[in-house]
């Protein structure tokens, strides 16, 4: 039996589990290998996002990076790569390369550093999950780094303004995103129909600039018109994350629980009520009280597909 | 002026410039000055290397190697791939979409894993740093320019690594992910000649000028080179274009054989 694992990452919005992508990344992992992960999503909290998110915990030992996690997963038998052929292995190495070159720079431009989205979304989000003072620090601190990383890795000349830098990013961003619509062609994932370590990639790093409403939105406009990779996104967010495409957001898996708690609660009040009245109403022991069997929680899973409808 | 560019033939005198081979020239520089001489050789376009050692400063982007064609000045393997290609010679028109998609995939392999990893040795592993780059580095200037300037290029590339994350890492880790891309070059190319069959492509010229630098290059250790040899046809691979694009240049500048400390061929 393994050990229990933690993930702690920043939590999501917009429909999606995270906003991060690569706390997204490694929750998409987990989720397609099935690991058992319990996810901590940062809330507002003393405890600081100590380095860098996602972390997992696991039996006192902490790993940080996506790359180190999905090989630890990998190690604790977790492993969503297992019927791919060596040489599908090697491309999932190039493919991820091809995103961390093309297309994080314009990810992290459009979050981090073009100045409406900056200050109209991405701080006051990120501000809003971690305690003052805090939030004043960090998110001006993820900017900073989002902008130094772009410009020591795609700055130098002959591009010598940050507009030239953001013109190439984005032309580099939108030639990754044409690419990888042609790779996808019309399969259901990038190494047929099971997901897989760069379906996680791919995905960690769309999510986030499909489906977050931003004033500026030129790599999203981009993306929808490649529909199979939107369809991608989608497909992965409702048979994994159980979200529907309209975006009960945040209706994660807990939510759902809560819900049906709350619900449970109501009809156990109500059946109580109507017990109470019962008797009142009697007054007398030869009828005894008949016993209502509380509903159960449905044990997660299946049954709380159906009820989840049932919720607004 | 794209057009004017299109409609110029190849001349004769078009030439690649790079630092100093036998003093200067780095690891990573004499790779990709190699990768770019393999990808002209492929196709089939003369070119006369120069050294000079104020190559670097030369270039309209700082970054070795350069090419003089005509009234041009294009550096780095990717820009020069788009010349070439404007001027009508290409060598990945074959593929299909997602062969292109493929190649650009694994090219970025190269530059995120190979190419980092060689900037790391020579820059962040300290006894490299001591012995090997600060010597080679400002070697063509008098005290104190030269310290003075591989300082600089040290805390640069050290700023680089830094936001990219590979900072933190150690010279074992380093090592580990060459051997992870040396795998995946290995499996991708398989018992194939080249990456893409038949014919050689740009993914060739560039593998072949970072593991044939590699395999030649005299450092500290041998870890790197030995990272390499693990696998058979890469070894292989770097011998065939070797022979096929390289031998019968001995006796002009474009030779790579003496900028090797020795040739594979034994």
């Amino acid at each position: 039996m393994a050990a229990p694992m933690e993930l702690t990452c920043w939590g999501g919005d917009w429909g999606l589990p995270s906003l991060h992508p690569e706390s997204l990344i490694v929750m998409a992992y987990a989720k397609f290998s099935g690991a058992p992960l319990t996810v901590n999503t940062i809330k507002n909290s003393w405890r600081a996002p100590k380095g860098d998110l996602p972390v997992l915990v696991s039996e006192d030992v902490a790993i940080s990076q996506p790359a180190k996690i999905l090989n630890f997963l990998r190690k604790q038998k977790y492993n969503a790569d297992y019927d791919l052929s060596a040489k599908q292995g090697a491309d999932t190495l190039a493919y991820i390369a091809l995103l961390e070159e093309k297309l994080l720079p314009a990810l992290l431009h459009t979050f981090w550093i073009e100045a409406e989205n900056y200050c109209s979304v991405t701080k006051p989000w990120f501000a809003s999950k971690i305690a003052f003072p805090l939030s004043l620090y960090v998110p001006g601190k993820m900017s900073r780094e989002a902008l130094n990383r772009i410009l020591l890795t795609k700055g130098g000349p002959p591009l010598y303004s940050l507009t030239e830098v953001e013109a190439q990013i984005y032309r580099d961003a939108k030639e990754c995103l044409n690419l990888l619509s042609k790779r996808l062609g019309t399969s259901q994932f990038f190494f047929g129909d099971t997901p897989t370590t760069l379906d996680a990639f791919v995905f960690g790093f769309l999510a986030p600039i499909y489906k977050v409403c931003f004033p500026r939105v030129q790599l999203q406009e981009h993306l929808k018109q490649l529909p199979n990779l939107c369809r991608f996104c989608d497909d992965i967010l409702t048979c994994y994350f159980r979200l529907t495409v309209s975006g009960h957001s945040p209706a994660g898996q807990d939510t759902a629980d809560a819900n049906l708690q709350k619900l449970t609660q109501l009809v156990n009040k109500e059946s109580n009520l109507i017990e109470k009245m019962d008797d009142n109403l009697r007054k007398s022991p030869q009828h005894p009280p008949r016993k209502l069997t509380t509903l159960k929680l449905a044990a997660g899973g299946e049954e709380s597909s159906p009820m989840s409808r049932l919720s607004p | 002026s794209s057009l004017s560019t299109a409609a110029e033939p190849w001349p004769e005198n078009a030439a690649l410039y790079q630092q100093l081979k036998e003093e200067q020239i780095l690891l990573s520089d004499n790779a990709s000055s190699l990768a770019v001489q393999a990808f002209l050789q492929m196709c089939n376009l003369p070119i006369r290397v120069i050294c000079r050692a104020n190559a670097e400063y030369m270039s309209p982007s700082g970054k070795v190697p350069f090419i003089h064609v005509g009234n041009q000045v294009v550096s780095e393997l990717g820009p020069i791939v788009q010349f070439v290609k404007a001027k009508g010679h290409s060598l990945s028109d074959g593929l299909d979409e997602v062969q292109k998609a493929e190649m650009k995939a694994y090219m970025e392999l190269v530059n995120n894993m190979l190419l980092t990893a060689e900037l790391y040795l020579q820059w962040c592993d300290d006894v490299t740093v001591e012995e090997i780059t600060h010597p080679r580095y400002g070697s063509p200037y008098p005290w104190p320019l030269n310290r003075i300037l591989s300082y600089q290029k040290q805390w640069e590339v050290r700023r680089k690594m830094k936001a990219i994350g590979w900072a933190g890492k150690t010279l074992e880790q380093v090592l580990e992910d060459v051997d992870q891309c040396c795998h995946a070059l290995s499996q991708r190319l398989g018992t194939q000649p080249y990456f893409f069959n038949k014919q050689p492509t740009e993914l060739d010229a560039l593998v072949f000028g970072h593991l044939f630098t590699i395999l030649t290059t005299q450092l500290i250790t041998d870890e790197l080179s030995e990272k390499v040899k693990n696998y058979s046809n890469l070894t292989a691979f770097c011998r065939r274009i070797e022979q096929q694009y390289f031998e019968g240049h001995e006796k002009d500048s474009s030779t790579i054989a003496r900028s090797s400390k020795r040739s594979l061929l034994r």
